[in-house]
């Protein structure tokens, strides 16, 4: 909303205050300034009439004139088409300061030029508010300008001060000027003067309006006959250009002037295209309609629409049509001011994508109970500037309730909740001065009623809300809340990523973050701890940004991408983010190895494999005390996103808690990875891990008798899993403590298919020193186990 | 008494100077076998006892002369053998200025150690961390927060939707909404840090994706007065010791008085500056006292409690506090930029 001061001090004393003080002000008590504009800042201007203007000699579109400025006579070469001898003109002396720059005494094409004739853009107005003549060529002022008056800008009215306000959703009735002036007569303690309306009806119409729809209660037109259309006075094309809105004949600028002053939207429409004596608001009607920007769109049902005999004559609110618009040759008028539901506007709005002065106005709420106060004026304004010659009285619908809305409360209350010390005296007369009517009560309890064009105010809370932003936050007094004393902490969830998030980073992983949401392709990718359905946007920006993903490895391995292009090498990087599917919300651990891993600097590169990310994973299954007999291994058999003879999915207790390994080469190519661009990826539900049972730390004795260590070296086929002989052979006994591997060989000397694995176990019992039966029992078990149920070849 | 020594000076003076003219210790090992040993030159010169009159003056005598050849032999086996140490270790060194072994630690991206930051702050103010759904319901991002369907204030950030009903949060104030649900009308101290999604276009200040920490207290006699203090706190610990905070009036839906807060600018300390645009100030976060009629939809009678709540930017802090330029960094993830964060104790 733009407040132009000029405009806004005809209501309001604001004699002496700066822009920059009622913007401070305004912007602290909850209507920020978003910016103070000058309209022009030109100097060094004076009115001149061009005395003489002949063709310059050495140019075919210049001139060169004789400027009559009052005190002397210039000579200026001017490039404009409409110069001409006699012409009033604004011109820039030598030594004057436009937007543009300086304007210096020289010579044009040997031709002495002490100035320039202006156009108003270049004064700094807004080109938008111009007509294509006045852009071209210079402007043209009136016969009676007074040469040597060199207060032009007061002269075009461009000394004026606007207000860009950005006005929030519960200031609406700011995008009034009187309630602007309202506010800032009651910041400042400023006289308002609001001019009082009266009706001006001479004749009783046959007109009729209603509605048949409680979407709209209020309803209310004027005939207004007579009326002349032509262009605005010079006033109120200023005031509107530097409200921003631009001038285009008096008739549709007296609606806007008239919804600028009061904040109320207003439909005019040529009373004699109407089909019937009336307008009836409906919300029942279907079909096309074409509206004043000659743009078609289709109503349904619920949306509301003003009719004359069934037909459509406008889009509530939004925008009128074309069938019943003002033209040049329009003599009588209805004026329509009306209230609708913000919520149907709103809807109707969005849908329709047709967003106008009126419609943002009416989806924030107006003021109900102005409406014979809008008509009043726009009457007076119609007799003052279109020569109106017969005005019907105010026909209104009105079912809407307009009991004045009384808020109970208290000063206790109101110094309660802000945590201040306001007195009495300055409570009353802080609502007083918003012009809230007061009451006392008793002591301590009061009432007011709510001004009519405050419906942001809904009960006592917004009553402190007023109290401390008019009289400054700095009152409320500083204080910790008073409660009882809780224990703070991270939740549960937390406190554990916290510890795979510090292991990861003493690691040496990057923690990375990116996007939840990512494409349609990528969306496709290593989805194998969530197969259910994800959510797709509904309404997305981009593509790119259109679905929600399952996994978190997909967007890692696009960061690794976007590091390997900025030739970044040799990483690990990891996320932990929640993951939300139709099904499941779950936190998830990603992590890469990515390029090489180095001994120090770039000393003894050696690539990653499988097995780096198994070590990470093992170690934070150690960290949560999972039993490794819950933990399965499988090989991948689906999707081929990974290596399918070095990647493997993981479960707990038979539930999919992990998938890694390594690329797969159509993946690397499709994340347009080298050969040597390594990649070992990782993802697991983290979620699954922390809700799992573990068992807690907790002391079990160690044995005082020596241990017993035996090697087994044996022969066995390849595709026996380590996995199942470590298992088996830890069945075998109790006495069992510990089994490794220490050696594996494949190749040279051993048959194909096969492989020479080596293990060691280690026995041991809490209370005796073992004996030489007890452990060969255990001995001739393993080599059973080995040689009869893997079909091993034991070695010597 | 007979003076037997002559018999063994010229043995004795003979391997002495052998010893001491030994170089390495395989020579004294030499002298030792050829000497020393029970076979040795020496040695057998104790034989001749059975000829000495005075036996023990003889005994003497050779214990005499083989104790000097022996702290001798000491004496040198101790300086060869440190030689050869000294020698082994020279032959040891290394370029003392070659790079350590990776022992790497990784580094956050600067939005965790935000995040975390935040966090600890208002847990050692007895808070508890409180979580909620990305993809969440109308009700709770909107209606429970005092935004009804076709609200004005639906306007105020553009929403993600996946249908009628769901759509991606766009504050974390939704979290609140949930945990008052629950709380069945107990008082309520928490903060809600969370990932928000708005249909932005991404730009050096805008990102479609960005975090926020939500607080949230509810109790009987919560004020305005409460939430400065608060916040003040916060501000200390965040960005300085002497920093100060200031409302400016706003307007939330679920707020009542709804504020804008801003911080002394911490690098002026107000005096003005490009960090805070010549003001002095930097706005940080809204908040205000919970709205009415939020309070009585999630059970709790607006006459007995009131409460305050706050949201703040977690890049937003990240942004002023690292002086980082562009908000699309934190998503790009360049190894480069998290490795600038490898500071992991922060003044």
């Amino acid at each position: 909303m733009l407040v132009s001061l000029k405009e806004i001090s005809k209501y309001v004393d604001i004699s002496s205050l700066s822009a920059e003080e009622i913007a401070q002000r305004l912007t602290f008590s909850g209507i920020e300034v978003e910016e103070i504009k000058h309209l022009s800042t030109a100097t060094g201007l004076v009115i001149g009439e061009v005395l003489s203007c002949v063709a310059h000699p050495d140019s075919d579109h210049l001139h060169c004139c004789k400027v009559n400025v009052g005190e002397e006579i210039l000579d200026i070469v001017c490039g404009a088409p409409n110069c001409r001898e006699g012409l009033k003109v604004i011109v820039a002396r030598a030594g004057a300061k436009l937007p543009g720059g300086e304007i210096k005494r020289g010579s044009i094409r040997g031709q002495e030029s002490n100035g320039m004739l202006c156009a108003l853009n270049e004064l700094g107005v807004d080109p938008k508010y111009l007509k294509e003549e006045q852009i071209k060529g210079i402007e043209e002022l009136p016969i009676d300008a007074e040469v040597g008056n060199t207060n032009v800008l007061e002269y075009l009215g461009l000394d004026d001060t606007i207000l860009d306000l950005n006005l929030l959703a519960n200031r609406s009735d700011c995008y009034s000027l009187y309630n602007v002036a309202k506010e800032i007569g009651a910041l400042f303690n400023r006289k308002v003067s609001i001019p009082k309306e009266n009706e001006l009806g001479t004749f009783e119409g046959k007109f009729k309006v209603g509605s048949l729809t409680v979407k709209c209660k209020q309803f209310s037109g004027k005939v207004i006959k007579g009326i002349k259309i032509k262009d605005s006075p010079k006033y109120l094309k200023e005031v509107l250009r530097s409200q921003g809105i631009r001038s285009i004949d008096n008739i549709v600028d007296i609606g806007n002037y008239a919804m600028l002053l009061t904040g109320q939207p207003i439909h005019m429409y040529d009373y004699d295209k109407l089909m019937k004596n009336e307008l009836i608001v409906k919300d029942d009607y279907e079909g096309e309609v074409v509206a004043l920007d000659d743009k078609t769109y289709a109503i349904q049902k619920g949306d509301l629409v003003i009719t004359s005999d069934s037909k459509v004559v406008s889009i509530a609110g939004i925008m009128g049509l074309e069938n019943v618009e003002i033209d040049e040759s329009t003599k009588n008028i209805v004026v329509e001011v009306a209230n609708f539901d913000h919520a149907s506007i709103r809807r109707t709005s969005s849908r329709l994508g047709l967003v106008s002065d009126s419609s943002q106005r009416f989806v924030k709420g107006i003021n109900p109970n102005q409406y014979n106060d809008v008509l009043n004026l726009v009457a007076r304004l119609c007799v003052e500037l279109a020569d109106a010659k017969e005005i019907s009285k105010n026909i209104n619908y009105d079912e809407g309730t307009h009991e004045p809305k009384v808020i109970h409360s208290s000063y206790a209350y109101i110094n309660k909740r802000l945590g201040t010390e306001f007195s009495k005296k300055v409570i009353k007369s802080t609502l007083e001065s918003l012009h809230f009517a007061f009451k006392d009560l008793n002591d301590d309890e009061f009432e007011v009623i709510v001004p009519d064009y405050r419906i942001d105010i809904e009960g006592q809370a917004d009553l402190s809300e007023e109290v401390v932003r008019y009289n400054g936050f700095n009152n409320v007094i500083s204080s910790l809340p008073n409660m009882e004393t809780t224990v703070g902490g991270l939740k549960d969830e937390e406190r554990k990523e916290r510890a795979i998030e510090d292991y990861l980073l003493e690691q040496g992983f990057d923690e990375t973050l990116s996007y939840t949401l990512i494409n349609k392709k990528d969306n496709e990718l290593f989805n194998y701890i969530n197969i259910e359905e994800g959510y797709v946007v509904f309404n997305p920006l981009t593509e790119d940004r259109k679905y929600v993903r399952k996994n978190i490895l997909t967007s890692l391995l696009r960061c690794a991408q976007y590091n390997l292009n900025r030739k970044n090498e040799d990483f690990k990087i990891f996320e932990i983010s929640r993951v939300q599917t139709t099904k499941s919300y779950d936190q998830h651990l990603a992590f890469a190895f990515v390029g090489k891993k180095y001994e120090s600097s770039k000393l003894n590169a050696k690539e990653y494999n499988f097995f780096d990310a198994k070590g990470v994973f093992e170690t934070i299954l150690k960290m949560f005390n999972i039993q490794e007999s819950r933990i399965k291994y499988f090989r991948i058999d689906s999707g081929n996103e990974f290596h399918p003879g070095r990647s493997a999915k993981v479960t707990l207790d038979g539930k999919l808690l992990a998938v890694f390994g390594e690329l797969h080469p159509s993946i690397k190519k499709e994340f347009s990875l080298t050969k040597n661009d390594v990649l070992i990826c990782f993802e697991m539900n983290l979620s699954l891990l922390f809700k799992t049972r573990t068992a807690q730390n907790k002391f079990s004795d160690i044995s005082k008798f020596p241990s017993v260590s035996r090697d087994y070296a044996f022969i066995i086929d390849e595709k026996v899993s380590y996995q199942d002989i470590k298992h088996e052979i830890k069945k075998a006994s109790g006495l069992i403590k510990e089994i490794n591997i220490f050696d594996i060989y494949k190749g040279e000397h051993i048959e194909k298919g096969h492989l020479s694995m080596a293990i060691n176990v280690i026995l041991e019992s809490l209370d005796h020193t073992l004996k030489d039966e007890e452990i060969n029992v255990v001995d001739k078990k393993i080599r059973d186990i080995i040689t009869m149920k893997f079909r091993g070849e034991m070695r010597q | 008494m007979e003076n037997y020594s002559p018999i063994f000076k010229d043995l004795e003076e003979k391997i002495v100077s052998l010893i001491l003219e030994a170089k390495t210790l395989e020579d004294l090992t030499e002298i030792k076998n050829k000497y020393l040993s029970k076979k040795g030159e020496f040695s057998q010169l104790m034989n001749k006892i059975r000829e000495a009159s005075d036996k023990k003056a003889f005994g003497e005598a050779f214990n005499n002369s083989r104790k000097v050849i022996e702290d001798n032999y000491n004496v040198k086996f101790t300086k060869l053998n440190e030689d050869k140490i000294n020698e082994k270790l020279k032959e040891e060194e290394i370029d003392i200025t070659l790079p350590g072994n990776n022992y790497h630690r990784g580094a956050e991206n600067p939005f965790y150690k935000v995040k975390k930051e935040i966090e600890d702050i208002f847990v050692s103010m007895g808070y508890t961390v409180e979580t909620g759904p990305e993809v969440d319901l109308d009700k709770y991002v909107f209606e429970l927060l005092n935004i009804p369907k076709d609200h004005p204030a639906r306007d105020m950030q553009d929403t993600l939707y996946i249908d009628n009903n769901s759509l991606l949060r766009s504050h974390t104030s939704s979290i609140q909404a949930h945990v008052m649900e629950k709380a069945n009308g107990k008082p309520i101290k928490i903060i809600c840090p969370g990932k928000t999604y708005r249909r932005d276009d991404d730009d050096m200040t805008h990102s479609h994706q960005f975090a926020q920490v939500e607080g949230l207290v509810i109790d009987k006699n919560i004020n305005l007065g409460n939430l400065k203090g608060t916040l003040e706190l916060f501000a200390k610990k965040m960005f300085s010791k002497d920093a100060k905070v200031r409302f400016r009036s706003s307007y939330f839906p679920f707020t009542e008085p709804s504020v804008e807060v801003d911080v002394s600018c911490f690098a002026c300390h107000g005096k003005g500056c490009p960090t805070c645009k010549g003001t002095g100030w930097i706005e940080i976060l809204g908040a205000g006292m919970v709205h009415p009629n939020v309070l009585k939809m999630s059970g709790y009678d607006p006459a007995i409690y009131s409460g305050f709540a706050f949201g703040v930017g977690i890049e937003r802090v990240a942004m002023l506090r690292y002086g980082i330029d562009d908000i699309r960094r934190f998503y790009q993830s360049d190894i480069r930029f998290i490795e600038e964060f490898n500071k992991k104790v922060e003044d």
